[in-house]
């Protein structure tokens, strides 16, 4: 009988060591690049929808986006602030406002400031997608959020880099590879914004962040709910879309 | 001689009309010293203001960076190197100088954010060429090393923050990256310059240039001289000085300022609305020795009809309008001495006469604004005046001394 133990031990043992290297066999960047591919959007047209809380206000937008590359077109629809929209081409910035017919390139300290209001600053929207080539990424942990087991990344950015912020900390869905929370650093070490995913569905094969919610941690009762009513992804994107002469 | 005694028996005969008319003139020229004097106290305030609070009197900075001194970029900065603080030193009329780091931040006081200039400053250098010290409302600047700020007092009560509160400033530091000074408010200010009292936070240079990542950098060094008006030439002067050892560095000296060239074309403007009043007090002569000249049709047949010639007419009637100016140019004169010299001791207070704020028109004032001394607009607004009822009397002398006597005395 002790025999039998020892050996169910020594089994587990041998199971434990595998299975922690098989875990430990991923490294950060690998985490991140199959996230990315979970992610990142090639071509794609949403509906989404926008909540912007700050005390007892709250503030809805709706949106239908199209985003091919580097390149993203915004339109507003909400009665509000229908035929604003906003054009991402590469590494500049526009934004039309309908009722002044006034086109105007959001660039310098201006893109720091929360879009629409929102929690969401431009800059956060110019991000480039590949977060491999800023930050350098380490594996620091395991946590579960909300029943699901993650890992937990940290980013540190790469000296000379320009980037917005000096560490980012991810946790990522071991099984599903999508990030579910995301903090923010500055490089005092403040925490500035955090990102939640409150809900992920799989779309075309793919698992997609369809509910989020975005705080501002150094605006008390500040927080932005981001959710995308339906998305498709590879859509056919009619010419001419990505430009300034359509923003008009 | 006959005549111009005439002229002048004339001038004190009609007692009456000489006073009345000479008055308009002189509240005309009155009216010029006083505007003129306003306009005066206005820009010289203006131009204190920027200098005492802003600019100083002259700037060592990199000519790239003055191109784009808007933006406040963490670009073309310079090095404080003792070399270059032996040469402004050295500079004829030296007083202070002050190393400054300048950028943008977001304020933030917990709730909400407000987008505001940072000054990195050194204390006491800060304060031998600013006059920051005795504008403090509450609390007092902070020390060298302390992890301190001094703000706006009107800022201040924009955010709610009071003296001992902690703020975060977020800022974006030379790799556009994010970062947070996080400092306690060791003073409010209260200054005559809107601009420092809504929109500039001052922070120790080095806690600064740390959470910019400037490595010791500064944005500009502030000179304060002796004596303001030989700044353009000490500009020069120093800047060859500074050449000599760094090509990468140039001098501006405080008229070279944007908001100075700003006040200067105000002052454009503010020349119109005095040549405005000119012309409209040019044309209040004009109507009244022309009104003079008619009502003496009569006499003029008269006196044509005993024998005087056109030229003595026209010579009698050009004397007393002239006579009528000089009196007319020294009671406004005097009024004008009386005037400016209560002016520039008492000043007044826009704010509190009719409750509006200058700032709001760019004018970056606050305090109560005293006249200036022109002597140059004295003479010049009594030459015209003078000028222009000599002037003005001629075409109306010449009309009626051309009449025929007789139809001049029964002229109605």
């Amino acid at each position: 009988m002790r025999k039998r133990i020892g050996l169910l031990l020594g089994c587990l043992i041998i199971i434990s060591i595998f299975t922690s290297i098989s875990v430990s066999a991923m490294t950060a960047e690998e985490i991140i690049k199959k996230r990315d591919s979970n992610e990142y959007i090639k071509t794609a047209k949403a509906e989404s929808e926008m909540t912007i809380v700050s005390g007892n206000r709250r503030i809805t937008k709706t949106m239908v986006s199209y985003i091919e590359g580097d390149n993203g077109l915004t339109i507003f629809t909400n009665p509000r602030d229908r035929g604003t929209k906003f054009l991402k081409r590469d590494d500049d910035l526009w934004m039309f406002f309908p009722e002044a017919e006034d086109l105007v390139k959001i660039s310098g300290h201006m893109l720091n400031q929360g879009m629409m209001g929102s929690d969401f600053s431009y800059q956060d929207m110019m991000e480039s997608d590949k977060l491999t080539e800023l930050y350098k990424f380490e594996l620091i942990g395991e946590e579960k959020i909300e029943g699901r087991n993650c890992y937990v990344l940290e980013g540190i950015a790469i000296e000379g880099k320009k980037v917005s912020y000096y560490r980012r900390k991810s946790w990522v869905d071991k099984e599903r590879f999508v990030g579910l929370k995301e903090e923010l650093y500055a490089q005092s070490g403040r925490l500035l914004k955090a990102m939640k995913v409150n809900k992920v569905e799989e779309i075309e094969g793919r698992w997609y962040p369809m509910e989020s919610v975005m705080e501002d941690k150094l605006r008390k009762g500040s927080r932005t709910e981001f959710v995308i009513k339906s998305i498709e992804f590879n859509p056919k994107i009619p010419a001419g879309t990505f430009t300034l002469e359509n923003l008009k | 001689m006959f005549l111009t005694k005439l002229a002048f028996k004339n001038l004190v005969r009609h007692r009456n009309r000489t006073l009345i008319t000479a008055s308009i003139i002189a509240f005309a020229i009155f009216f010029y010293i006083l505007f003129d004097s306003l306009i005066g106290g206005m820009t010289e305030m203006s131009y204190e203001s920027i200098i005492n609070h802003e600019a100083g009197h002259l700037q060592v900075v990199n000519p790239k960076y003055w191109e784009e001194e808007d933006e406040l970029p963490l670009e073309n900065l310079i090095s404080v190197e003792p070399e270059l603080m032996m040469a402004i030193e050295g500079v004829e009329r030296y007083q202070a100088a002050s190393p400054e780091l300048s950028f943008v931040a977001r304020l933030n006081n917990g709730i909400n954010e407000l987008p505001v200039i940072g000054r990195g400053i050194i204390p006491g250098d800060f304060e031998a060429v600013f006059a920051l010290e005795k504008q403090f409302v509450e609390g007092r600047m902070f020390s060298h090393g302390e992890n301190k700020v001094v703000l706006g007092k009107r800022l201040a009560d924009l955010m709610q923050l009071e003296v001992g509160d902690y703020i975060i400033l977020l800022v974006k530091d030379k790799n556009e990256t994010f970062n947070t000074i996080e400092a306690e408010i060791s003073g409010l200010v209260h200054t005559g310059n809107p601009n420092v009292n809504q929109n500039i936070v001052y922070l120790p240079l080095d806690i600064v240039q740390q959470a910019l990542n400037v490595d010791g950098q500064v944005s500009k060094v502030i000179v304060r001289l002796r004596n303001k008006d030989l700044a353009m030439r000490l500009a020069k002067e120093l800047a060859n000085r500074i050449n000599a050892f760094n090509d990468q560095l140039t001098v501006y000296s405080w008229n070279e300022l944007e908001a100075v060239s700003f006040a200067g074309a105000k002052q454009m403007g503010n020349q119109l609305i005095l040549a405005i009043i000119l012309l409209i007090a040019a044309i209040a002569i004009i109507n009244t020795v022309i009104l003079a000249a008619l009502e003496r049709m009569t006499e003029i047949g008269m006196m044509k009809a005993m024998g005087l010639r056109e030229n003595e007419i026209i010579y009698t009637f050009v004397l007393e309008s002239t006579g009528i100016g000089i009196l007319g140019g020294i009671i406004g004169v005097i009024l004008g001495v009386g005037g400016v010299g209560l002016f520039s001791k008492v000043g007044i207070d826009f704010a509190a006469l009719y409750g509006f704020d200058l700032g709001s028109f760019g004018v970056p004032i606050l305090d109560r604004i005293y006249g200036v001394w022109n002597p140059k607009a004295f003479i010049e607004v009594f030459a015209f005046g003078v000028l222009v009822s000599l002037l003005s009397s001629i075409p109306p002398a010449y009309w009626a001394a051309d009449k025929d006597p007789i139809k001049a005395i029964y002229h109605r």
